[in-house]
């Protein structure tokens, strides 16, 4: 079925091929049937917002197609972004299994498919469900990970260039490239939305990179940035 | 150590008061039989940032500083643990290294449990594995919150929510 947004939506769980390469999604047969009857299979455009930090939790989001951005915002504006989540995540899990407010904003930087489940939906479906519990558990350790990994980043980077050395070489590890002469990445933010990345202003990102190409640490062609001087940009990311 | 050595969980006084203690007698018993009990002096460093999992200590006595630390050795603490609480468990379930490392601010009581203990423990008691959830959704409301005050300045406690 298309959606309005182009997407190929998957309607049903129990049909998605995606699922045995997704930790929450991989369940037993009985659970997932149990899953397909609270959920609710939405689709977003980009720039729609799932969820606000502060407001009381109404469930979670498992994100089935598309890109959404997590960030956390301070009252004079100044954004941060904690992480761009991927196909598989489940999104305000902690807020909705503690009953706080969300601890972040979710909004979507792709069109989304998003599969909704309501909070009183979602913890008598953990109650009755120990197999989708113990996958939650990791999932909020995964997360916990990021965010410990998070606070080490802005806490104790010393400069705003370390931190982008930091960020770079932690995205071609992602995309399998870090074991190459020259990894190739795809920049798929842009300078602002790195800035709020690694809590500095657009202005620096620009210089920075400005810097690291003039130095041919890296080289941009189109969206694509290509680190030709891995070891000075670990050394970057080591010594600011 | 101030007060005697609690043994068995089963008999702890304290045990209603804490999240993950707080579980049904057969639950209980089974998490007897696959801790051992230690008496840590203070200084002790339960586990270090980037060592494997080998498992997770629960808290009974005494306080820990969980803190990480950069390459340079520069070192932030994260968050100040007190009794009830679990250490380790989102390394020991994901089967990853310790995102922080865990040093004893008091003398204090600790129930280790090993990984692979704890992982039958959660699978076969359905109880527990809910409240290592809601231990795990508090971290990382803790963590957040941490991320919040470290990269804009300021904690959630700060900020007044419209009713």
């Amino acid at each position: 079925m298309l959606s309005p947004y182009g997407l190929d939506i998957v309607e049903s769980c129990l049909t998605c091929k995606m699922r045995s390469d997704r930790i929450f999604c991989d369940l037993p047969t009985a659970a997932l049937q149990s899953f397909e009857a609270i959920k609710y299979a939405t689709a977003y455009p980009k720039g729609a917002v799932l969820f606000v930090e502060g407001q009381a939790p109404r469930g979670i989001f498992v994100l089935c197609k598309g890109r959404v951005k997590l960030s956390i915002c301070a009252t004079d504006g100044k954004t941060l972004i904690l992480k761009i989540a991927e196909p598989g995540e489940v999104l305000g899990l902690s807020a909705t299994v503690s009953g706080k407010p969300y601890e972040l904003t979710a909004e979507t930087i792709d069109p989304c498919q998003v599969n909704f489940v309501k909070r009183e939906d979602f913890l008598r479906f953990l109650k009755d469900n120990s197999e989708a519990c113990f996958k939650v558990a990791e999932q909020l350790s995964e997360k916990y990970n990021s965010a410990c990994h998070e606070v080490r980043a802005l806490g104790l980077s010393h400069s705003a260039s370390e931190k982008l050395a930091k960020l770079l070489l932690e995205w071609s590890s992602k995309n399998g490239e870090a074991a190459k002469q020259e990894p190739r990445l795809k920049l798929a933010l842009t300078h602002e939305e790195i800035a709020q990345m690694i809590g500095t202003s657009r202005e620096t990102v620009t210089r920075l990179f400005a810097d690291l190409k003039k130095r041919q640490i890296v080289q941009s062609k189109g969206s694509t940035l290509v680190i030709r001087n891995k070891v000075a940009l670990k050394t970057m990311a080591t010594n600011g | 150590m101030e007060s005697a050595i609690q043994p068995r969980c089963l008999e702890c006084a304290l045990r209603p008061d804490r999240v993950f203690c707080d579980l049904p007698t057969n639950a209980l018993e089974a998490f007897d039989s696959v801790k051992s009990t230690i008496v840590c002096p203070r200084n002790t460093v339960l586990f270090r940032e980037g060592q494997p999992a080998r498992g997770v200590f629960v808290l009974c006595e005494g306080r820990a500083k969980l803190s990480v630390c950069s390459e340079s050795g520069k070192r932030l603490t994260l968050h100040i643990a007190v009794p009830g609480e679990v250490l380790g468990l989102s390394a020991a379930l994901s089967g990853t290294v310790y995102e922080v490392t865990a040093e004893l601010l008091d003398n204090a009581q600790v129930a280790s449990v090993k990984r692979k203990d704890l992982l039958a423990f959660l699978r076969e008691h359905r109880e527990a594995c809910l409240r290592v959830v809601d231990l795990l959704s508090q971290d990382l409301h803790i963590a957040y919150d941490r991320v919040r005050s470290v990269g804009l300045g300021r904690s959630r406690r700060s900020r007044a929510l419209p009713a």
